[in-house]
């Protein structure tokens, strides 16, 4: 991830420029003292800088490959796309990039681009040859989020700003994901084709920008700095000229940085959301939105150790969800019965184990499959809370006379165990601690699941044909009804399959200062730091 | 009438010619006896060592299990440290992560004394190319900042107790190498290694019969100050989440765990940052004693 174009900071600091640092700093600390002369500050000066808080650190830049959400956050600020979510309580979405855009038949749909969206670098305008081309190269290159365009066949350019999305079948999640999120966002063909000569990933170095703002600067592992793009003539008036992104991975610290006044903006954690709720730091509104993300335990289905399914269901068994969340959100998240969170088409009702589990049961299973005394290994990251979800789980396994071993990963190392092009460590993993995050369609949940995802997301190598099948007809049926309960059917093979224990959805409460921010958010707390205003 | 020069100077001659075998530790006894900081240290060290030894024996709980009483309570008679975010018992875990903390102190100094010693005397007595090839490779394994090489092992090998031990020996051991090697070159040519090697006596015997008993002494005294370096260096891993496994117990973890619910009860990081005062404090003053006693030209009294 080393890069030329986004400037790593300079490593020689003068005395001179330390003592201005330190200058500033020292003014920083003063502001930081005067909640109102801050405050008349921020309002008074056109523009100033949003400082928020990203869960983790950017490790994708080019959204047809864009890996997580907290690297679209990023990308929505300096990309666009034909439609964007809009901010607010219900999910829909608004036109962007796009000036108009159609559904023709359930297989064609045609846009029109706004005239005059610049690229910056001297790219020119975005042409619907940069969409056609945006588009196609996702499922040319193989990405790993290419589930995301399903079945796109091409994209016919009609004229220089028109061109219809041709689909091989219906494709439901389009309007709900693709066109909205990652995957929507356009890239320069000409900049693409310069700097990787096969139009393929182009990683952490954005050849052009077609967003309100650039990237800056990148530190890694301290923050990310986007500016104000001077070249953007899109629709969208932004109201800061900075936003500045600090990865901070651990919640407490987040809220810590918070009331030292470091940043503005930031999602608490859970644990911490009575205390807030009871005792408000100055100056400050906390928003409570209902979370997408969903929680789970999940089992390598190959790992000799796991290979029996009864030794998986004895796991689910013995595992009781609800002590679980109380211990580890301190009562304030709800049980998840799947993947897909409420509200969504496709969210089920129950689950088939029981959320308190059943011990006699897991030891009969245990006893049937010969593996008692069974010894296992679950990895996590290191923040707090998936600590303790371990520690929980590794009582609850000891009951039945399972010993369970925690593994602690740093979240570099966490999030690419399970990938099969990251080294054989996939091998060796048994149990894992996992969160997802989700956007509103449930297709976006499913398709980490299936058979072709195994060593790339889905780590549980969990492989169903049934469920395959049943998921890629679901994105093409146009009856709800049907939808609902083929999604739910995914969902029980899942858990029949022993490989998943779905614990919660979280929630995702969010706190801002509302002397300096507005922030705008989807329905699930996300922010869209692009649509934010001023107090 | 004798003067009292005299019964000084054969004082000191007595004095001296105790200084062999179980004399001299009572020498030492005597003359740390004196020394008020050193026998504070003594005393913590004591306590801390002890604790650890016989953990299993004096903890009022098992430190992993959990919900044993209410979860983040405040001290009780029931608790003496409180509770932590699982309701376990502090003061047992605090106990128990004293156990792994010296266990990480005597491993990883124990390794890095042994190798540290048998690369210093080589390269101290060795030729000239082994002797910089070896310093070559200690400068080289020191420029390493120790968290950050930490953090870099535990992410290859896994989280556990041996990797930080690892961890800890494989950076100590240039330090102590390095002072063996001086002390051997001082040494090289003192004329009774000289006699030794007229009398046609081999290199290994020079080695572990003359030279090791002359640079062991201070060697342990510097093992001992290192002690507490070691233990923090154990429990920043672990407060780092990289250091031993969950729920094993460690300052380190009962530290950040601490520190994770610090706005609902600050017991559990005052009961893991206590015990890491306690240790350095205790192995510093009497690191100093000791070094002050042995070392001659710091001794006051001669």
């Amino acid at each position: 991830m080393t890069d030329q174009d986004i400037r790593l900071p300079k490593a020689a600091l003068d005395r001179r420029g330390f003592l201005k640092g330190t200058a500033a700093v020292g003014a920083g600390a003063m502001l930081a003292n005067m909640p109102i002369t801050r405050h008349a500050f921020a309002q008074g000066a056109k523009g100033g800088t949003l400082r928020a808080r990203a869960y983790a650190d950017i490790d994708a830049l080019d959204p047809g490959f864009y890996q997580n959400a907290y690297n679209v956050d990023v990308m929505n600020c300096i990309y666009s796309k034909l439609i964007h979510y809009k901010p607010g309580r219900e999910w829909d979405w608004e036109l962007q990039a796009a000036e108009s855009i159609e559904q023709v038949d359930s297989t064609h749909i045609r846009f029109k681009l706004r005239e005059g969206m610049m690229f910056t670098g001297g790219y020119g305008e975005m042409t619907a040859e940069d969409v056609k081309f945006s588009f196609e190269r996702i499922i040319q290159h193989d990405s790993p989020v290419k589930g995301d365009w399903g079945p796109l066949e091409r994209v016919d350019v009609e004229d220089k700003y028109t061109g219809v999305i041709v689909l091989n079948e219906p494709f439901q999640p389009l309007w709900n994901i693709t066109l909205p999120y990652g995957c929507g966002h356009i890239v320069s063909k000409k900049a693409v084709m310069e700097a990787t000569k096969n139009g393929g990933n182009f990683g952490m170095e954005p050849p052009c920008f077609s967003g309100p703002y650039v990237l800056a600067e990148w530190k890694p592992d301290q923050y990310v700095k986007l500016t104000r793009n001077p070249d953007y003539t899109g629709p969208d008036e932004v109201a800061f000229d900075e936003i500045r992104i600090f990865p901070m991975d651990d919640e407490k610290t987040a809220e810590i940085a918070y009331e030292a006044g470091d940043i503005d903006y930031t999602g608490i954690s859970l644990a911490s959301l009575n205390r807030y709720k009871q005792d408000k730091p100055d100056n400050t509104t906390i928003r409570e939105h209902p979370s997408l993300y969903y929680v789970w335990i999940g089992m390598n289905t190959d790992h000799p150790k796991l290979k029996d399914k009864r030794v998986r269901q004895a796991i689910q068994y013995a595992i009781n969800v609800p002590q679980i969340l109380q211990a580890a959100y301190f009562g304030q998240a709800e049980v998840a019965n799947g993947i897909v969170a409420p509200g969504l088409i496709g969210h089920r009702e129950r689950t088939i184990v029981p959320p308190e589990g059943n011990q006699a049961k897991a030891k009969q299973l245990l006893a049937e499959a010969g593996a008692e005394g069974l010894e296992v290994t679950v990895d996590t990251l290191n923040a707090s809370k998936w600590k303790t979800i371990a520690e929980i789980a590794q009582a609850q396994l000891a009951q039945v006379g399972i010993t369970l071993q925690i593994n602690v990963q740093d979240s570099g190392s966490f999030w690419t165990l399970g990938m099969e092009s990251e080294g054989d460590r996939w091998k060796d993993l048994q149990l894992i601690i996992n969160r997802f995050s989700m956007v509103p369609d449930p297709y976006y949940a499913t398709q980490w699941f299936t058979c072709e995802q195994v060593g790339v997301w889905n780590w549980e190598r969990f492989c169903n044909e049934k469920y395959d099948k049943l998921h890629n007809k679901a994105v093409s049926e146009t009856d709800p009804e049907k939808r609902d309960r083929m999604y739910r059917e995914m969902q029980d093979i899942m858990e029949e399959s022993g490989a998943y224990r779905f614990l919660t959805h979280e929630g995702s409460p969010i706190m801002y200062r509302n002397t300096i921010v507005e922030p705008a958010t989807r329905p699930d707390g996300r922010p869209l730091y692009r649509y934010a205003n001023k107090a | 009438m004798r003067t009292s020069d005299t019964t000084a100077a054969e004082e000191s001659r007595a004095e001296a010619d105790t200084v062999r075998g179980a004399g001299a530790l009572l020498q030492t006894w005597r003359l740390l006896r004196r020394d008020q900081l050193g026998m504070l240290g003594l005393v913590l060290v004591v306590i801390m060592v002890g604790s650890a030894i016989f953990a299993d024996l004096i903890v009022p709980y098992d430190p992993t299990q959990i919900m044993v009483g209410p979860r983040m309570a405040p001290p009780s008679w029931d608790h003496l440290l409180g509770t932590d975010h699982l309701g376990r018992d502090t003061l047992s875990r605090v106990i128990a992560g004293g156990q792994v903390a010296f266990l990480v102190a005597l491993a990883s100094l124990g390794a890095a004394l042994s190798f540290g010693l048998l690369l210093g005397l080589t390269a101290g007595f060795g030729p000239q190319w082994l002797d910089n090839g070896f310093l070559l490779l200690f400068d080289g394994v020191r420029a390493f900042p120790v968290i950050i090489f930490g953090l870099a092992t535990v992410t290859l090998l896994g989280p556990s107790l041996w990797t930080v031990i690892f961890v800890v020996a494989v950076t100590s051991i240039p330090i102590y190498a390095r002072i063996v090697r001086t002390q051997t070159q001082a040494m090289k040519n003192n004329e009774f290694i000289v006699a030794e090697r007229a009398m046609g006596a081999g290199t290994p015997r020079i080695l572990g019969v003359h030279v090791l008993p002359n640079v062991i002494g201070p060697l342990l005294i510097l093992a001992s100050m290192d002690v507490p370096l070691v233990i923090t260096t154990e429990a920043g891993l672990s407060f780092l989440g990289m250091g031993v496994r969950p729920p094993t117990p460690s300052w380190g973890t009962i530290l950040n765990d601490g520190y994770s619910y610090i706005r609902n009860s600050p017991w559990p990081v005052i009961a893991g940052g206590i015990p890491i005062v306690i240790t350095t404090l205790g192995f510093t003053f009497l690191g100093e004693a000791l070094r002050d006693i042995f070392d001659p030209k710091l001794r006051k009294d001669l």
